[in-house]
């Protein structure tokens, strides 16, 4: 039976599926080594731990981005791929995927309002991708129709919890209002740069999380 | 079968507890109440904690064992810890309507494994967490929070609180109204911090493939980098301040759209493994190289 | 011309209807075999450049180019394997221009003893990777691995591709792609080696420093 050495057998690159698989390796020499060599018993289970945590690398990769897609497909329109007419109301995973994840920051029930402020979100996104074919004011029009109304419901919730505490609050109370004094300032400030800068995506971001903030400590102010 | 010792003083108790475990409760003061239970856990064990003012102290430590140890001075509360299966829960009650902030204040030490899970809310006093390897979710408004040498999936959720975290790993999401943010020596792959008027602070490793987003409406967001680190940078402040020490190459890639608007710092740091998202409303940015 | 159905719901239509229509200039067929794929090609361009800014340029680019010659695809193979064939290649060559040589995939692996590559030595009393390897050190790893070695490494153990099909997706032997993945392994348990051995040399270090202070 000739000798078979630590290299020879780790350079038998179909050994570790082979043992993997269960199969003994026909050659009695290689059964000898692996038998007697604690080396490369070792350099086996080694490439199957390797095996082993590559396979939950995967598991570990973040979602691709939304705006893959939104680029994708901005260029397969650019490139006349996409021939069928655009639909006037997107598709609904679209709309699911660039909000999904949004204010995942802030995962409390929340009131009506934070609810307003998804569906906020949702009818912006109804105006379709930014591009240079949208115009500003279009912009502008839509963030007032849709902000409106949804700034309104939280100003009436914020109104009915304050009238339904005692004069004298505790501590958190009282942190609960001072915080929301700081995220209306917030709201005013970018609801003004919406204003002057429609098209301004990050600005438009800002309020939308902004709303989602009131209505989260609209939220924890009920709760108390 | 467990044995119960107890010595009946000045505190209300509840009785009807599931589990078996040693109960032994001491009174060191007149109106202090202490009490202490243990529970014997299997791998991966979830403590959840629910006090509405006091401190919170979790350690790990090498036993499969859940120790609570609670104070509080009023008796117009009761703390409560039972163990359903592999969950232990602890709570403060309000036993009395008539009751003032300071009444509900309770003091936890609690030593859990280091692989427990934790859920642990806490409105107004402190959280401090170290050694715990095993997720968790942390939510209070004003108590201040500070987690050391954790991992996992870490959650962190404050009003007014601040954050600090030190040489932690794994996944870290924290958000706040108008606490701050001290994230240093951090080991983890994946950190969104996002508070709206407080300072950021990030003073740790950018791991490959990793994500970094920091978020504020006003305030500083300051990040610390090595001439080794690897990253791609986006920094934006819409009405602020963007200023960089790290000489970067503008990258072959589209960033996104906003990047016109506000004053942007986008780039490639060496070879751009991780990548970092800076940005803010009106606040200011600093990406300072260490000394 | 086909006429095109209105797609109602896309995430219901198979893939075999969806490439039809993406002949056709269908947009929601075109979303419909972006969603079925994406995760799976935006992963491998991630393990592959290590960044995510470029990966997500990379996996815009594979999905163009697929959408571009999707007229030409006739089933001969598994649409996903066109797919991962067109995505390995676009990355291949991003990698080969930041090389800034034209060099065969055989030519992207690391040398042979010969030609200077790090000396191996067999059966020496080594350290055992000892427990769980930890995903962070793996990926860092894997970084480090040379593109050839890289592509099948990440193609074979992290995607779950058999060798045949890597094959075709790298346009090689099947005994290349089994080649090349033992090497890639062998070469990344020097590297989570030598890593063991910085983090004991470390850990010593700050025992010392620490001097008993518990």
């Amino acid at each position: 039976m000739a000798t078979v050495t630590c290299k020879d057998f780790q350079g038998r690159f179909e050994l570790p599926e082979d043992l993997a698989r269960g199969s003994s390796p026909g050659d009695l020499s290689v059964q000898a080594h692996l038998r007697d060599c604690p080396s490369c018993r070792s350099f086996i289970e080694d490439l199957g731990k390797i095996r082993a945590a590559a396979a939950q690398l995967v598991a570990s990769d973040p979602e691709p981005p939304a705006r893959i897609w939104f680029s994708l497909r901005a260029e397969l329109e650019k490139e006349g791929l996409i021939r069928d007419t655009p639909s006037k109301t997107p598709s609904k995973s679209w709309v699911r995927e660039l909000f999904s994840g949004r204010f995942t920051a802030l995962p409390r029930p929340v009131l009506a309002g934070g609810y307003l402020a998804a569906l906020l979100a949702i009818a912006f996104g109804l105006s379709g991708p930014i591009n240079s074919r949208i115009n500003r004011q279009r912009w502008l029009d839509g963030t007032q129709s849709s902000t409106e109304p949804l700034s309104a419901q939280l100003m009436s919730a914020e109104k009915a919890s304050f009238s339904s505490f005692p004069a004298s609050e505790s501590p958190v109370t009282a942190s609960l209002h001072q915080n929301l004094e700081i995220v209306d300032n917030y709201i005013s400030l970018c609801e003004n740069s919406v204003r002057e800068e429609p098209e301004n995506e990050l600005a438009r971001e800002y309020l939308y999380e902004a709303y989602q903030q009131k209505a989260d400590l609209l939220a924890q102010l009920n709760e108390q | 079968m467990s044995t119960a010792q107890f010595v009946p003083l000045r505190f209300n108790w509840k009785t009807g507890l599931l589990a078996p475990g040693l109960l032994l409760v001491t009174s060191s003061a007149v109106f202090a109440h202490n009490i202490e239970k243990h529970f014997k856990v299997e791998p991966r064990s979830v403590v959840t904690i629910h006090n509405p003012n006091g401190k919170v102290v979790v350690k790990a430590w090498t036993k499969s064992e859940v120790m609570v140890i609670a104070t509080h001075a009023s008796d117009k509360v009761e703390v409560d810890a039972e163990q359903t299966g592999n969950r232990v829960d602890v709570m403060t009650h309000q036993i009395s309507n008539s009751i003032s902030p300071d009444d509900l204040r309770a003091d936890y030490q609690i030593n859990v494994p280091e692989d427990a899970e934790l859920q642990i809310h806490d409105d107004s006093g402190e959280v401090s967490v170290a050694n715990v390897l095993g997720d968790m979710n942390v939510e209070t408004v004003g108590a201040g929070v500070d987690l050391e040498d954790a991992a996992g999936y870490l959650t962190v959720r404050t009003v007014g609180g601040s954050f600090q975290c030190i040489r932690c790993a794994g996944r870290l999401e924290v958000s706040s109204i108008s606490g701050s943010f001290k994230l240093l020596s951090l080991r983890s792959y994946h950190v969104h911090a996002q508070t709206s008027k407080g300072n950021i602070l990030f003073d740790g490793e950018f791991l490959p493939n990793g994500i970094y987003r920091l978020k504020n409406y006003s305030g500083v967001i300051e990040v610390h980098f090595s001439p080794g680190d690897s990253f791609d940078l986006s920094a934006t402040s819409l009405k602020g301040k963007v200023n960089s020490q790290a000489s970067l190459t503008p990258p072959a890639h589209a960033h996104p759209v906003y990047s016109k608007f506000g004053n942007a710092i986008l780039g490639t740091f060496n070879a751009g493994h991780a990548k970092v998202e800076l940005s803010s409303f009106d606040g200011t940015i600093n990406i300072l190289k260490r000394e | 011309m086909a006429r095109v159905r209105r797609i109602e719901t896309p995430g219901e239509l198979p893939e075999s209807e969806a490439i039809r229509l993406a002949q056709a200039g269908n947009a929601a067929a075109f979303e419909r075999l972006y969603r079925l794929h994406n995760r799976r090609v935006y992963s491998l361009c991630l393990r592959m450049v290590g960044n995510t800014a470029e990966a997500e340029d990379l996996t815009q680019e594979a999905f163009l180019q697929l959408f571009r010659k999707i007229a030409t695809f006739r089933g001969e193979s598994a649409f996903s394997t066109w797919l991962h064939r067109l995505a390995v290649n676009v990355v291949l060559m991003r990698l080969r221009k930041k090389s800034a040589t034209e060099s065969s995939l055989d030519e992207m692996t690391e040398p042979d003893e010969e030609s200077g590559g790090p000396r191996r030595d067999f059966g020496m009393p080594d350290l055992r990777l000892s427990g769980s390897i930890d995903r962070v050190n793996l990926q860092r790893a894997v970084d480090q691995l040379p593109p050839g070695y890289k592509a099948v490494f990440v193609l074979h153990d992290v995607q779950g591709y058999e060798h045949n099909e890597i094959a075709e997706i790298m346009d090689c032997s099947i005994g290349n792609s089994k080649s090349q993945l033992h090497k890639a392994r062998m070469r990344l348990r020097e590297l989570l080696h030598e890593s063991m051995r910085d983090k004991a040399r470390e850990d010593r270090k700050a025992a010392g420093n620490a001097g008993g202070e518990d």
